[in-house]
């Protein structure tokens, strides 16, 4: 048996809800443990140590802190994963890129003196890759245990994951839903990279482009989608908005 | 003339309790789910909704499911498989003709020469109760393609005829099952003569018609290839494949390893996958050989209306309208799209698409889980190939010609093609060379003589050796393309076949010095008896070592002399990368040589190895069947080959 992998898993801003799906595997956070070492897990322990092969980033960047600790990270790992989608495309994080800095805090702190204090030294939300290199991606909020799992016993056959490039209509039509169109709603999922297994659309909610945009807004094949169901490109822009701030489409391999 | 018999509706559903009571079966209708209808496990009779207009996704779940386990391994003994094998009786109520007709066509498909295992079993394992059609969908036009009745198919058919079903026995099976379960009637003249009555008054009930008949499907397509309907309504595709997911005679497939996560074990998986989607044509050095989303949209309905019509005879639209429902843009919908081409050219020359091929292929038990093989020997050729030398632990020669190819397993990774390097031989061993490009060759680098790997095959179509002999053989390769190619260099070499063969010229290029490959052979060769050997290099950087020629390999084709009626005499090989041939072909067309006199190698996807996936296809050749070895003649005129 090879030396198995020491794995640290880190968050930055976010409700730390991806790692709570890792802490959640239930039984099967010993087949995990058995492939891996566990080195450093907030969450749910107290040891640390920084020695690792893979780091598991969840969360968005949005102070020169964050950043100067995720390149530190970036340093240590030989593989980084980014976890969740305000790791892998910025997220709901990226909601407040809308406005200027000073409206943020002032909505957010009202007079609190935040002046001269690194904690609130804070700058537009960036994604992990808006900062280092990003190896592989466990996208969705949260993501699906069983694309953590793909991910993580991929890495530990030594193979690269699989980049999922195609739709969540794939995985909602195989669910043989109704399309959340045809019941009147407005859903991403034909612009949304899939994994998901197309939960929310099978549990009758539309998509939110969670997992990030596989195609642009502006095309015109949307266009084309949005006039037939009555809807503007402002409904769009505003559906995208809260997890696709700024974020036209995601690069392939993202 | 089918049996008739009536059953009363309350002994209708008594009959139908009565089989879902049975536990030998698990029994599946149409139910209702929200506004739509779906094929589910009926609890009660009361749930069957034979009233229903169509379903979200055909019966072919059944038979093809959405996600199937093939086979399940162990990853701490090497190589320890077993294919699934539970497939349980089952009983389909409620299926519509032209799903009836669409499972039909898809056995012409997955039972042909090269049986899928799965799905056989699985359609020996169920019994089909159709249902005419009462309700008919808004976006159906089954009528105008003759597929809202069908009289064969099924093992019982149900029609309502006013107060009761009457029920068409189509096999034995469903006559036994009516026997045992069962109250009914002989129908009478009075009863038959409704049936007809029921069938007409839902024709009327179609909204949608197909102006352009279906016959004419395959001559106006081939007609049309270069049309504009394709860019146009293309640009309004979100390539979501919807369309692909809902249909009854779409039948492609993915495979992927799905490994558990202590590492322990996995299974293999197959899973729908969709044309329309960009990574289907994908291979594993990252090239997509239908990259434009207009390829991918045409290539949906070529095969539909000409590609499968040419190989099995029938169009694979069964009019049931569900990618009409699908389709956002409303850009999917073969009666929209057929009917606007009703107007346009013919053409007679339907087959243009497809290469009429008998290779005999031995039947094989199952088409999926490999054989064991043993890697007996690793040899390094560059920095990132190696060549391999496997045996099959059955101790049984391969029996591969050159140019076939076999798929390579290594469980938890996955699988990929790999053409075969070696001569054939009564040999157990056989070899393939692998450059490090995806998952499954870093994972072979990485393996050590005396591991185990899977082997499907040998597959293709390879050279055929015979119509080589009393030839001059100019044998061009570049790249990779001399894997295949010394295949073919060693078998005519070989002291018992080169007499068949006269002159034989080998000319291979590879980008730089230290890319060629299999030097020591290449010294052998050219020591043959009448035998030329030219290398080339595309550059030569300062400071490697190169006495051979520099340039592109059409420059090595001057200072070869092929007399011009000598050409005639000649038959050319090329193997290399796809943009090679345009350019090596104009020059062995500059030399005389016909175009039947040359064979290529072509590479493309090749996921299952017996044309069922779909992943390979050039238009309507499937190169896992058909090739890797075409006859350019044949081949030229297929506009997705030497794009």
């Amino acid at each position: 048996m090879k030396q198995k992998l020491r794995v640290a898993i880190f968050d930055f801003a976010d409700c730390e809800g991806c790692e709570l799906e890792i802490a959640d595997l239930e039984e099967e956070i010993f087949d995990l443990l058995e492939i891996v070492d566990i080195v450093s897990f907030r969450e749910v322990m107290k040891e640390h140590s920084d020695n690792y092969d893979i780091a598991i980033v969840e969360g968005s960047i949005m102070r020169p802190m964050d950043e100067k600790r995720l390149r530190n990270i970036r340093s240590k790992a030989k593989i980084l994963v980014a976890i969740g989608a305000c790791a892998t495309i910025g997220g709901v994080n990226k909601i407040r890129n809308q406005w200027m800095h000073d409206e943020v805090i002032r909505e957010v702190y009202g007079d609190a003196p935040t002046q001269r204090n690194e904690l609130f030294d804070v700058f537009k939300t960036k994604a992990l890759n808006e900062v280092v290199p990003v190896d592989y991606y466990i996208h969705g909020c949260p993501p699906d245990r069983d694309d953590i799992k793909r991910v993580i016993s991929a890495l530990g056959l030594g193979k690269k994951p699989e980049i999922i490039r195609y739709p969540v209509c794939v995985e909602c039509k195989k669910n043989e839903n109704i399309c959340q169109f045809e019941l009147g709603a407005f859903c991403l999922g034909p612009i949304t990279r899939a994994g998901c297994k197309a939960i929310c659309p099978t549990h009758n909610s539309p998509c939110d482009g969670c997992r990030g945009l596989i195609k642009k807004a502006e095309t015109e094949c949307v266009w084309e989608v949005l006039q037939r169901y009555n809807l503007s490109y402002e409904d769009i822009r505003r559906r995208c908005t809260m997890y696709n701030y700024g974020k036209e489409e995601c690069q392939v391999d993202e | 003339m089918n049996q008739i018999k009536t059953i009363s509706k309350s002994d209708l559903n008594n009959f139908i309790n009565k089989l879902i009571q049975d536990k030998n079966y698990e029994v599946v209708g149409v139910k209702s789910k929200d506004i739509r209808y779906v094929y589910g496990q009926l609890e009660n009779a009361t749930e069957l909704r034979l009233d229903h207009d169509v379903t979200i996704i055909p019966p072919k779940k059944y038979f093809l499911p959405q996600y199937e386990t093939l086979m399940e391994y162990s990853l701490e003994k090497q190589f320890d498989v077993k294919a699934k094998d539970e497939i349980k009786p089952r009983i389909i109520i409620g299926i519509h003709p032209y799903d009836v007709i669409a499972l039909e066509q898809m056995d012409k498909v997955y039972l042909d020469s090269q049986k899928d295992d799965f799905y056989k079993k699985r359609r020996e394992n169920t019994i089909l109760i159709a249902s005419d059609m009462q309700n008919v969908s808004d976006r159906s036009f089954a009528a105008s393609m003759h597929t809202n009745t069908t009289d064969k198919g099924f093992d019982l058919l149900l029609t309502n005829i006013e107060d009761k079903y009457a029920i068409t026995i189509g096999s034995e099976k469903g006559k036994i099952l009516l026997e045992k379960y069962a109250k009914v009637q002989d129908a009478k003249e009075a009863d038959i003569n409704k049936i007809d009555k029921t069938r007409k008054k839902t024709v009327n009930k179609f909204k949608k018609k197909v102006i352009l008949p279906k016959e004419e499907w395959p001559s106006v397509l081939v007609a049309n290839y270069d049309g504009g309907i394709w860019e146009e309504r293309s640009d309004k595709c979100m390539e979501c494949s919807s369309c692909t997911m809902v249909c009854p005679t779409c039948y492609c497939y993915d495979v992927k390893d799905d490994v558990s996560l202590n590492l322990k074990g996995g299974s293999r998986i197959r899973t729908w996958d969709g044309c329309m989607l960009r990574d289907f044509t994908k291979i594993g050095s990252g090239e997509v050989f239908r990259e434009d989303k207009k390829d991918r949209y045409r290539h949906r309905f070529f095969r539909k209306g000409n590609y499968l019509p040419a190989r099995y005879g029938f169009v694979a639209c069964v009019g049931c309208g569900r990618c009409g429902i699908a389709c956002l843009p409303d850009i999917a919908d073969p009666c929209d799209v057929m009917s606007s081409l009703a107007h346009h050219r013919k053409s007679d020359d339907t087959a243009r698409f497809f290469i009429k091929q008998e290779n005999k292929v031995a039947e094989t038990n199952t088409i999926h889980v490999p054989r064991k093989a043993t890697i007996k020997r690793i040899e390094k050729l560059t920095d990132a190939e190696k060549l391999f030398e496997i045996e099959l632990d059955d101790k049984k020669p391969l029996g591969h010609k050159p140019g076939q190819f076999i798929e390579v397993s290594i469980f938890g990774i996955g699988e990929a093609p790999f053409g075969l390097a070696s001569s054939p031989s009564d040999l157990p061993t056989f070899e393939i060379a692998v450059r490090k490009v995806g998952n499954v060759t870093s994972k072979l680098h990485e393996m050590s003589v005396g591991d185990k790997i899977g082997i499907r095959g040998p597959l293709g179509n390879g050279f055929d050796v015979e119509k080589l002999e009393n030839k001059n053989l100019l044998l061009t390769s570049g790249g990779i393309g001399i894997y295949p190619m010394r295949s073919l260099i060693n078998f005519v070499l070989d002291k018992k076949n080169r007499k068949k063969f006269k002159q034989i010229i080998i000319l291979y290029g590879a980008k730089r010095p230290k890319e060629i490959l299999f030097l020591n052979e290449v010294e052998e060769w050219k020591k043959c008896d009448d035998t030329i050997c030219k290398l080339t290099v595309d550059r030569c950087e300062q400071g490697e070592c190169w006495a051979g020629d520099i340039g592109l390999i059409t420059t090595l084709f001057p200072k070869i002399r092929v007399d011009k009626l000598d050409s005639k005499n000649t038959i050319a090989v090329v193997v290399g990368p796809p943009i090679m041939y345009k350019f090596v072909i104009k020059s062995l067309q500059t030399m005389g040589i016909p175009d039947e006199n040359i064979f290529v190698s072509l590479e493309r996807r090749m996921k299952c190895g017996v044309g069922k996936c779909g992943h390979c296809q050039i238009n309507g050749v499937y190169v896992c069947r058909e090739g890797p070895v075409f006859n350019y003649k044949q081949i030229k005129n297929l506009p997705e080959a030497f794009e």
